[in-house]
C-alpha cells in the first residue's frame, strides 16, 4: 500500500480541479473576504496561503476587548505583585480592562487587578482565604484555581459548580491550600479569550519546612503565553466560537509575564529559582539558558521524587515545572524556546528559536554562595514515601480507557484535501502551527475534539464517571494517530492529582504528583488518579479551542 | 456526492500509506540475509518531562528492535561476530552506534536526529567505531515518511 503514495499524489493534483477548489457550499457559515485583500493573520516566513482558502474568513463573528471603550480611558497594565496572605484573609480579585503596549503598539486587553499577570498569591500550605472576584470585563467570567484541591464549590467552572460571573457581577470563592507548589488562576469561560488577553496569576504555596527546596539567592515566577499580533493589529477572536479549533492559537509573539522582552539581572555565583507556568493557549515550550546548568525540582502538585539536571524544560499548556539555574560566570545569557518544527512544504524539519530575554550575570559574586546546593542532586524520601500506597495499583488493568480523537465538518474543501495528503507522518508534539491558515479557518462549530469512553462509547460531556472518595483509578488515555488531524492534548483534571505510571508500556522513574498531563499523538499514557476529593470534576484538554470545541467530561467524587 | 467520494477515497489511501503511527519503523531485509524481518518501536527517553528532547527539541527515542529469522551472524563470514544497530542520517553521512541485536527483542540505544534510518549490519566486533559489515535489515524513522509538497501542482498553482 505504500507503493501507493505516487498514485495517491496523481489523485489528490487532480482533485482541486475535479471538485472545483473554490465550492465552499459545505462550509458551515464561512465568510469570504474580497480576493487579493492582505493576508490577515501572520505566516511564517517563506509560507504561502493556499489558493483555495485565499479570501476566506472564518464563519464567526470577530471580537476584541473594549468595543466603543476609548483606550486613552483605560489603565495601562502594571506588572505583578506578590500579595502575602494569611490564613482567613480575603481578597478582592477585578477583572477588568486595561491596555498593553508590545512592540510600541498599545491594545486593549484584560488584567486582573490592573496587572499582567494578575497578583501573585503567596500563601502558607494549609491557609484557606476568601477571595471576592468582581467581573468587570465584557464577558461572562469565572476564577479557577487550577491544581489547587479545594472545595468543589469554589472550582469556578460554570455549568458544573457555578453560573459564570455577568459583566458587573461577582463571586466570592473559599479557596484552601492543602499542597505546597505553584499554581494558577485563570476564567473557566472563553479561555481561548479571555486568559489569551492576560486574565491569569500564581499562587505560591509555601511548604512549613524551611528546606522544602534548596537554598537560593533569588527566586523567579515565569509565566509564558503568546499572542498573535499582524503589524499593529491583535488578530480578532471568534465571539460566537473560538476559531483557530484544529491546533489552538499559537501566537506569534511569545511572552513572559506578559512582556515580549525578559530581563533578570543577578551577580555571579547566584543560583535562582524559576517557577514555570505555560499560560498559553495551545503552544508547548522546549526552554533552555545555553550556557547555564539546570536541575528541576518539582512539577505540578509536588516535587520530584528525585531533583535531575536537565537541558531543557519542556512545558505543555497549564503545566508547571520548578526549576533551578545556576549563573556560574558573568555575561548575558539567552532565554531561549528551541523548537524543531515542521515545514509541512518541503517536509522537513525547521529548527526555530525564540529568544524571549536576557539574563544578565555581573562580574560580583553573589552571596550566600548556594553553588555546593545546587550541585546537590536531592532525593526526596518523603515524597517517595507518600506515594509509597499507590505503587500496588500501578500494574494492575485501568479502571477507565479514553481516546484522543476529533470529528470535522464543513471545513474547506482545500483544508480537507491538504489534511488529506498530510498524513503520512504526524510529528507527536506539534511546536509551532505550520498551517495557520488552516487553523485560523476552522471554528469550534466545525471541529469537535473528542474523549471517548473505550467501554461505553460515550464522548465529551456524556462521559459521567462515579468513584468514591478515597479510589484509585487507573486512567489509560490513548491519542489516535489516524484521526483527521492527530495532535498532542495536554489533559487536566480539577480537583484531584494524579501520577503518571507509564507511557508506551514504560513504567516512569522519577514519580511526581500531576494535574496535567502532555499525551502526545499515538501514545498510551497510564494515570493513577487520587481520587480523594468530593465533587464534581472537570477532565479536559488545556488546549483552550479544544476545550472550546468540546473536549471535556466529568468526574463525580462520592463524599 | 462526488465530492465526498474523492475525499473518502484519498482519505483511506493517505491514511493506509503511512507507517503504524509515529513510533515504528518496518525493518526491511538486505540481500545477505533475506529472510530476517523485523520492527523498531520508539520510546521516549526516560525524562521527568515525560517527553524527551534535546535543548534544540529534537525528540530523543530508546530503540527496541524486534527482529526475526536472522541468520547465525557467522553464516555471513567467518570474521563477523554481531548484528549491530546504528542511527544512519537519510544522506548515508554520519553513522550512530546504537548497541548490539539479535533475533527476539533488543533493546538498544537512543535517537536523537529529526529523520533517521535504522540500519543493522553484521559486524567483526561489538562495538565497532564505523560499520563495515553488510546491511541485514534497514527501515526509516516515522519522520522519514514527511514529504516534499514544492512540486505539488496545489502549490504549483500559487505561483500561476
Amino acid at each position: 500500500m505504500k507503493r501507493c503514495w505516487p498514485l495517491l499524489m496523481v489523485l489528490v493534483a487532480a482533485a482541486p480541479r475535479l471538485l472545483g477548489a473554490q465550492d465552499t457550499t459545505d462550509m458551515a457559515g464561512m465568510h469570504m473576504h474580497d480576493e487579493g485583500s492582505m493576508m490577515p493573520i501572520p505566516m511564517p516566513k517563506g509560507m504561502v496561503m493556499l489558493p483555495g482558502l485565499v479570501g476566506l474568513l472564518p464563519g464567526v463573528t470577530p471580537f476584541l476587548p473594549g468595543a466603543g471603550v476609548d483606550p486613552a480611558s483605560l489603565p495601562a497594565a502594571q506588572p505583578s505583585r506578590t500579595v502575602r496572605l494569611q490564613d482567613g484573609d480575603t481578597l478582592d480579585l477585578t477583572a477588568g480592562l486595561l491596555t498593553r503596549t508590545i512592540r510600541g503598539h498599545r491594545f486593549v486587553m484584560y488584567g486582573f487587578n490592573g496587572q499582567v499577570p494578575g497578583p501573585m498569591i503567596r500563601v502558607a500550605q494549609n491557609a484557606t482565604i476568601t477571595v471576592r472576584f468582581h467581573n468587570q470585563i465584557d464577558l461572562p467570567s469565572t476564577v479557577h484555581w487550577h491544581g489547587v484541591r479545594l472545595d468543589n464549590r469554589s472550582d469556578g467552572v460554570p455549568g458544573m459548580t457555578q453560573v459564570a460571573v455577568a459583566p458587573g457581577g461577582s463571586f466570592t470563592y473559599t479557596v484552601h491550600f492543602p499542597d505546597a507548589g505553584v499554581y494558577w488562576y485563570h476564567p473557566h469561560v472563553r479561555e481561548d479569550i479571555e486568559q489569551a488577553l492576560g486574565l491569569y496569576g500564581n499562587m505560591l504555596v509555601d511548604a512549613p519546612e524551611p528546606g522544602y527546596y534548596s537554598p537560593v539567592n533569588t527566586e523567579q515566577a515565569l509565566m509564558l503565553s503568546d499572542l498573535m499580533i499582524h503589524a499593529d493589529t491583535l488578530i480578532p477572536f471568534g465571539k460566537e466560537a473560538p476559531d483557530f479549533a484544529l491546533m489552538g492559537r499559537v501566537g506569534n509573539v511569545p511572552l513572559v509575564n506578559g512582556e515580549p522582552a525578559y530581563a533578570l539581572n543577578v551577580r555571579r555565583g547566584a543560583v535562582v529559582r524559576f517557577y514555570l507556568t505555560n499560560v498559553a493557549s495551545s503552544r508547548t515550550w522546549n526552554l533552555s539558558i545555553p550556557g547555564v546548568p539546570m536541575k528541576v525540582v518539582a512539577s505540578d502538585v509536588s516535587r520530584f521524587e528525585r531533583e535531575e539536571r536537565v537541558a531543557s524544560v519542556v512545558m505543555a499548556p497549564a503545566e508547571r515545572y520548578v526549576v533551578e539555574a545556576h549563573f556560574t560566570k558573568p555575561g548575558r545569557y539567552p532565554l531561549v524556546n528551541a523548537v524543531q518544527a515542521i515545514d509541512h512544504y518541503k517536509g522537513e524539519f525547521d529548527p526555530q528559536v525564540d529568544t524571549l530575554g536576557w539574563i544578565t550575570v555581573s562580574p560580583a559574586a553573589a552571596t550566600p554562595d548556594h553553588g555546593a546546593a545546587f550541585a546537590r542532586l536531592r532525593s526526596n524520601a518523603d515524597v517517595s514515601t507518600e506515594m509509597a500506597r499507590f505503587r500496588a495499583e500501578f500494574d494492575r488493568a485501568p479502571d477507565k480507557r479514553l481516546t484522543l480523537t476529533v470529528a470535522v465538518t464543513g471545513l474547506p474543501l482545500t483544508t480537507v484535501q491538504f489534511m488529506s495528503i498530510d498524513t503520512a507522518y504526524f510529528h507527536p508534539v506539534e511546536w509551532v502551527d505550520g498551517m495557520p491558515e488552516m487553523n485560523w479557518l476552522s471554528t469550534a462549530r466545525q471541529v469537535r475534539w473528542i474523549l471517548r469512553d473505550d467501554a461505553t462509547g460515550a464522548e465529551n460531556e456524556a462521559i459521567d464517571w462515579t468513584v468514591k472518595r478515597g479510589a484509585m483509578v487507573k486512567l489509560r488515555i490513548y491519542n489516535d494517530p489516524k484521526s483527521f488531524h492527530p495532535m498532542q492534548h495536554p489533559i487536566h483534571l480539577h480537583g484531584q492529582r494524579m501520577l503518571v505510571v507509564a507511557r508506551d508500556g514504560v513504567r516512569t522513574t522519577n514519580l511526581v504528583w500531576k494535574d496535567t498531563v502532555l499525551i502526545p499523538v499515538g501514545a498510551t499514557v497510564d494515570l493513577l488518579i487520587d481520587a480523594s476529593n468530593p465533587g464534581t470534576w472537570m477532565l479536559h484538554c488545556h488546549i483552550a479551542e479544544h476545550l472550546g470545541s468540546g473536549m471535556m467530561a466529568m468526574m463525580h467524587v462520592l463524599p | 456526492m462526488l465530492h465526498t467520494a474523492w475525499i473518502a477515497i484519498l482519505l483511506l489511501l493517505a491514511v493506509r500509506a503511512g507507517p503504524e503511527g509515529p513510533y515504528q519503523i518496518i525493518l526491511l531485509p538486505g540481500p545477505v540475509a533475506p529472510a530476517a524481518h523485523g520492527e523498531a518501536r520508539l520510546h521516549f527517553a526516560d525524562s521527568p518531562f515525560g517527553i524527551a528532547v534535546t535543548a534544540d527539541g529534537r525528540h530523543r527515542y530508546d530503540i527496541r528492535v524486534t527482529a526475526a529469522d536472522l541468520p547465525p551472524v557467522a553464516s555471513l563470514g567467518a570474521e563477523y561476530r554481531a548484528y549491530v544497530a546504528w542511527e544512519v542520517t537519510p544522506d548515508l553521512s554520519r553513522w550512530h552506534r546504537l548497541g548490539v541485536i539479535g533475533n527476539g527483542v533488543s533493546t538498544v540505544g537512543t535517537a536523537e536526529w529529526n529523520k533517521f534510518l535504522l540500519v543493522i549490519t553484521a559486524e567483526r566486533e561489538r562495538e565497532p567505531a564505523t560499520h563495515v559489515g553488510p546491511t541485514v535489515l534497514h527501515g526509516t524513522s516515522p519522520s522519514g515518511w514527511l514529504q516534499t509538497f514544492l512540486t505539488h501542482p496545489l502549490f504549483r498553482g500559487i505561483s500561476q
